[in-house]
């Protein structure tokens, strides 16, 4: 079975097609989508913004950053769950289009800078922990973050023009 | 309301609303604009009212995260009012009979008159925790806000 026929079927389902055909629910759902970026993409700036070294520079990086985490972690939540019904009725259209690929290839690139972030210097934290500005490798990871999340929200707003 | 329909014909009218229209790209990019002036302008309101919840950041005071928020939350507006004026004179007609962009306008007014007459006052005098009368604000203002978000949407969607 081809990757188009599995988002042929996904659409098919009786979710992907009742959401897809429903006056109100799509709408809501996508709205959800697009202001819980305030929760998720929000709260990931200021923690990006401190391993920068541009804001809360006299807080210690692992109390800003810990502080933010559970709720970054129930925005993305949402803009996830959000996401996976929006792409379940519009499968095949998703499959189709440039930017949805470009956007899932980026997503995941900003997983892998937020693992290796974590993984990496994120562990010696105790050493730079009360520096203004962090060492280069936390600072790339936080500029990484949010030139990719702009690019993620880039192609999700350009995804739907094309639809 | 039927006064004010010279005004919305003359931005429809204007050169820059013309560009606009005329051009493939500039409308998806302004747009995607004032997606990202939502992200960082709605983005530090939560961040604020979170921590006058005292669910975040509790370690700092919360006219100090106030205060680290505040450039952010004036350039968020800043290219959140300059790319929905854009986006607004290339479709002011369109606009004018459009009842979410009235609802949407009337929750902005209020979301600015509140936010610089009331709240942000507040929240400059706030110490390690808001009093109820704080947390009250916080909830206004995430509403209003929010509210102009969710009537924006609405300005696509429902007409």
């Amino acid at each position: 079975m081809s990757i188009l026929s599995i988002c042929q079927w996904i659409q098919d389902t009786s979710i992907g097609t009742s959401i897809r055909e429903s006056i109100w629910v799509f709408p809501i759902i996508e709205t959800i989508h697009v202001l819980g970026l305030s929760i998720s993409v929000g709260l990931l700036l200021v923690s990006d913004l401190r391993l920068m070294g541009v804001i809360m520079k006299r807080r210690p990086v692992s109390e800003v950053y810990e502080q933010i985490k559970p709720w970054m972690f129930i925005g993305f939540t949402i803009m996830v769950i959000t996401g996976i019904f929006l792409f379940w009725c519009q499968a095949v259209k998703a499959y189709n289009s440039i930017f949805f690929k470009t956007k899932l290839i980026l997503l995941v690139v900003a997983a892998i800078n937020a693992i290796a972030f974590e993984r990496g210097i994120y562990r010696n934290v105790a050493k730079w922990d009360n520096a203004l500005v962090p060492p280069m490798e936390a600072r790339v990871a936080g500029w990484a973050s949010l030139i990719l999340w702009a690019a993620i929200i880039t192609c999700g707003r350009t995804m739907a023009y094309t639809f | 309301m039927q006064a004010i329909i010279p005004f919305f014909q003359w931005c429809d009218d204007t050169a820059v609303a013309q560009a606009i229209r005329n051009s493939r790209i500039a409308f998806p990019v302004i747009e995607n604009f004032h997606l990202f002036a939502l992200t960082v302008l709605l983005g530090s309101i939560v961040v604020l009212c979170l921590r006058q919840f005292g669910l975040i950041l509790k370690t700092q005071s919360i006219s100090e995260v106030a205060a680290a928020l505040r450039p952010w939350n004036r350039w968020g507006l800043a290219v959140m009012l300059t790319s929905g004026i854009l986006l607004f004179l290339s479709e002011a007609m369109k606009c004018y009979g459009n009842t979410s962009f009235r609802v949407k306008m009337l929750f902005l007014f209020t979301a600015l008159l509140f936010q610089f007459t009331i709240y942000n006052r507040i929240v400059r005098n706030e110490g390690a925790t808001a009093p109820v009368g704080g947390k009250i604000a916080a909830g206004v203002a995430l509403c209003l806000w929010f509210g102009v978000g969710l009537a924006g949407r609405a300005i696509g969607f429902l007409g």
